[in-house]
């Protein structure tokens, strides 16, 4: 019985389908084969406006610009070569290279092809003029993505350009088409679904001739929200004046806040090349440089960071309890271990620890290691966020590495003693960020509150909150102010490996460090630390790939601090 | 009687497979935004879809019985699966990458829920119980723990946001009561309460959704978005008339007015270019089908049995019903495929499964009966 009424309920909804086909197709069919043929109507698509970036003074950093496209619609084209004649003429572009264009982008034909974008606004109106004698001719009004500073902090906004395949797949969904323009690394990337206008449209019945004879609906297209960074670009300015010549990067973080104030990476680029088809070239160029412009060495530069390793291995002495503060230990410029020599940079004498930081006395580092041992080193190390995202709001983030010993058991690898003491000076297989390093002398001031990194400030104008939390390292806090000493005579005392940096009414703290790299390059050089000013407490990093000893990153240092206090920001 | 209904299924099954991949050929023929590899890989899948239904007739179906819940319980895992991985990641989250085959756990679910529902009431009797306390144990046992088990998959495929197949496993689920001599007192009755907490349906809705039933309700108020695709899609499927205008003819399909046409839109192709005469011929293929699943139910003896082929029959003649009406702005766009036509690796699969039962039962009748 109930299986007749679904039997019934089922024929009745196919009838009814049947039915309402034969409405659409026989009886109505005429009228839509008309609409058909005609296809009278055009969709015209509007740009969406992306929204603006700014630094944290209201300085736009990224912006649009209204941009001249030329397109051609196929179906209106009524004489090919006189039409590809004028426009070599009036573009300077060969007719070959254009027909090539058109070809390859044509889709259907009522939908315009774009053959030229970014054209001057003179050749714009050139055009428009002609537009009598070739009907199938159109210039487009659209949004170009504009970088008023150029280079400046090109590593933290990243660029735009159009959706390739890979991300096409994820985005669909969210309303991406293929002609999309969507952001490519940095804060373009990261905060792209913000940013992002989204695209309208006019919808448009025209005539026999293509022409446009009524406007049947508009969608508008809608604005992105705009973006206030946390970056300073005075800051950025001088760093990248400083860095320029150089592989290397900056980076200066609000101590207290975790706000990025600048974020230097060198080489860098310009983004506005990405945007506009006629810089191809030096498009190429920036992608096939093997230095990597593109990579911003802050977040993604992962390197072994050297005699700063020594700062978490000073915490775990003490708080292992192996070594107390009095613990002295000879350094005769070298250790033998093994029957092989670990060297030293001086012949250093009878240090403690305090002394040991300021000098970075490597062999004192080595005894440490070998008291605690590999897994300790790694706890510690961990413990200061190394090995570890920060978790800052940029994307293609690199943790760095720090090695553990089970890791090299599960590989086959053997763990020599010899691996301890590179380990414990920071060498080897250890790699870390220039954030991490900066982000750990925060927190080291701050007596353990590790702090979250960011570059957001606001959406919209609206202030974004969820990164303002710490994490609380529990540490005694003796430590942290025994530690700080030291640190603090790295740069204040004369004997200190930083006393470039020891500047008269800026306390700056920090340390210093030499990476060793492979035989016959120079050193990375490296420093981290950070700096209570009048109006700010920063920690910072200065890191210079190949850059010799860490005297240059001191200097450098000493450099952007004193522009800065010229200009006031510290 | 029994081999006739076998043969109906094949050939069907197979007319179907056939004018669906002539149509796809033409939908990606020229297409510039969809690749025409997809078409090999759809005929690839037809070929795998006979193999699977020739296995599953050759299967013993009590251990579709005793596999029931494990399958609808995986297929949930798999679901929240999909809804977590798809938190973190800026993307789709409708499928699941499992060794580069992309797998969509919702289309299965359909299957899934068919398969528990169906032991779930297979193994009750639904002896009306007298009392207070007895209507109550019987509206718990009959409606509201099977709901429960629609509404746990139907929460989580909403999430993703697939409003279709959420409304799809809904039907399964109206159908199994049904089916199962529930009261129509009961019925009705939870029916009422359902349509009383639509408004907080609405509310939990995204907004592209509620966007695209308002379109649905008057298409002009997005003429570029959601309402140019149903104006476009009527245009194609109107302008076929009666006869088409033939195979790589559809203008409104070969100038990519048309878009999504090799998947959910499938029929427009086939409507324009084969005519009013091409569309009555698939549909009437479906309608055989369908007819040949519910001639089944009516000879198997076992309840379990009739509960599978009901709820497999109803829900190709949903899937069916919508899709069409999707595609002619009967109804709103709201993601279902059209079964062994449009493209789609998990839904062709699974309805070449729920095929393979109803070939297992026309056969296993005669051992029954």
């Amino acid at each position: 019985m109930r299986l007749k009424i679904i039997r019934i309920i089922i024929t009745v909804l196919f009838i009814g389908v049947i039915l309402h086909l034969f409405n659409a197709q026989v009886i109505r069919g005429k009228y839509y084969h008309q609409l058909s043929t005609q296809n009278r109507i055009r969709v015209v698509p509007l740009d969406g406006w992306r929204g603006a970036i700014r630094d944290r003074n209201g300085v736009v950093l990224a912006d649009n610009k209204l941009a001249y496209n030329l397109a051609v619609t196929p179906q209106d084209i009524t004489d090919v070569e006189p039409l590809f004649e004028f426009l070599e003429q009036v573009l300077d572009i060969p007719s070959r290279e254009l027909m090539r264009r058109y070809q390859q982008n044509r889709e259907a034909p009522f939908a315009p092809v774009v053959l030229a974008e970014d054209i001057t606004r003179e050749k714009a109106i050139v055009i428009e003029e002609n537009e009598y004698r070739f009907p199938s001719i159109w210039v487009q009004k659209t949004f170009r993505r504009f970088y008023p500073l150029k280079n400046n902090s090109a590593h933290v906004l990243g660029y735009v350009d159009k959706v390739n395949e890979d991300k096409f797949e994820n985005l669909q969904e969210y309303g991406y088409s293929p002609q999309s323009l969507v952001g490519y690394l940095g804060v373009e990337e990261y905060y792209d679904r913000y940013l992002r206008g989204e695209e309208g449209g006019l919808q448009v019945e025209v005539n026999n001739r293509g022409k446009q004879v009524r406007l049947l609906s508009i969608k508008d297209a809608k604005q992105g929200q705009d973006i206030e960074l946390t970056i300073d670009s005075s800051i950025q300015g001088m760093g990248a004046e400083l860095l320029q010549g150089r592989v290397g990067s900056v980076v200066m973080m609000d101590m207290e806040s975790g706000e990025i104030l600048a974020m230097v990476s060198s080489p860098d680029y310009d983004p506005n090349v990405f945007v506009n088809p006629a810089f191809n070239k030096i498009k190429v160029d920036i992608l096939t440089d093997t230095r990597g412009p593109l990579i911003n060495r802050v977040v993604r530069g992962t390197y072994p960071p050297g005699s700063v390793f020594k700062i978490p291995m000073a915490f775990a002495s003490l708080d292992s309890k192996k070594v107390s503060l009095l613990t002295r230990f000879n350094c005769p410029g070298y250790l033998e271990v093994g029957g092989r020599k670990f060297g030293c940079t001086h012949v250093h004498g009878e240090q403690d620890l305090m002394e040991a930081i300021a000098h970075s006395c490597d062999v004192y580092f080595y005894h440490v290691g070998q008291l605690l041992g590999a897994d300790m080193i790694a706890y510690y190390g961990k413990m200061f966020g190394l090995g570890r995202l920060t978790g800052i709001d940029l994307p293609y983030e690199k943790p760095g590495f720090i090695p553990e010993r089970k890791m090299y058991r599960l590989s086959g690898k053997e763990w020599y003693l010899g691996n301890t003491l590179n380990f414990s000076i920071g060498q080897g297989d250890t790699l870390a960020t220039s954030l991490q390093l900066a982000r750990m002398l925060s927190t080291v001031a701050l007596n353990g509150a590790e702090v979250q990194p960011h570059v957001i400030r606001s959406i919209n104008g609206s202030p974004v909150s969820k990164f303002n939390f710490t994490r609380k390292i529990k540490l005694n806090p003796e430590l942290f102010t025994e530690i700080k000493k030291g640190l603090r005579a790295t740069v204040a005392d004369p004997t200190g490996t930083a006393y470039d940096l020891n500047m008269p009414d800026l306390y700056i703290a920090g340390k210093t460090g030499t990476a060793q790299t492979m035989r016959g390059r120079e050193s990375h050089a490296w420093f981290a630390g950070y700096a209570l000013g009048k109006s700010r407490h920063v920690s910072f990093c200065v890191f210079l790939e190949y850059g010799g000893s860490s005297q240059n990153a001191c200097i450098l240092g000493r450099q952007l601090f004193e522009r800065m206090r010229e200009k006031g920001l510290i | 009687m029994n081999r006739s209904l076998v043969f109906k299924i094949w050939l069907f099954s197979i007319l179907i497979m056939i004018f669906g991949l002539i149509g796809l050929y033409s939908a990606t023929f020229n297409n510039v935004r969809v690749p025409q590899k997809i078409f090999y890989d759809q005929m690839i899948f037809s070929l795998i879809a006979i193999l699977i239904m020739w296995g599953l007739s050759n299967t013993d179906y009590r251990k579709f019985y005793d596999f029931a819940y494990i399958v609808y319980g995986g297929n949930v895992l798999f679901l929240v699966l999909v809804l977590l991985s798809g938190r973190n990641a800026l993307g789709a989250t409708r499928w699941f990458e499992v060794a580069g085959f992309s797998f969509q756990p919702s289309e299965f679910m359909k299957l899934s829920l068919i398969l528990a529902l169906g032991r779930y009431y297979s193994s009750r009797s639904s002896n009306y119980m007298f009392g207070f306390y007895g209507r109550i144990m019987y509206v718990v046992q009959f409606i509201i723990v099977p709901f429960l088990l629609t509404a746990v998959p139907m929460y989580l495929i909403f999430k993703q946001p697939d409003l279709g197949t959420a409304i799809l496993l809904f039907g399964i689920f109206f159908a199994m009561l049904f089916i199962n001599g529930i009261s129509y007192r009961f019925i009705f009755g939870f029916m009422g309460l359902c349509v009383l907490v639509t408004p907080v349906l609405w509310m939990m809705m995204k907004d592209y959704q509620k966007a695209r039933l308002l379109v649905f309700l008057n298409p002009n108020i997005d003429p570029l978005g959601s309402g140019y695709t149903i104006i476009q899609s009527k245009i194609a499927v109107g302008s076929g008339q009666i006869f088409g205008k033939g195979w790589f003819a559809g203008t409104q399909n070969q100038l990519n007015f048309l878009p999504e046409r090799h998947t959910d839109f499938i029929f427009s192709v086939i409507g324009e270019e084969w005519g009013f005469i091409g569309c009555v011929f698939m549909i009437g293929c479906f309608y055989m089908l369908v007819r040949a699943g519910l001639s089944i139910a009516e000879k198997v003896t076992d309840k379990f049995g009739v509960n599978v082929t009901v709820g497999i029959a109803s829900i190709l003649a949903l899937q069916v019903v919508i899709n069409v009406g999707m595609v002619m702005g009967m109804f709103p766009i709201v993601g279902i495929t059209l079964p062994l036509v449009s493209y789609g690796r998990t839904s062709f699969l699974t309805t070449a499964i729920m095929l393979g039962f109803l070939l297992n039962l026309s056969r296993k009748r005669t051992f029954a009966g």
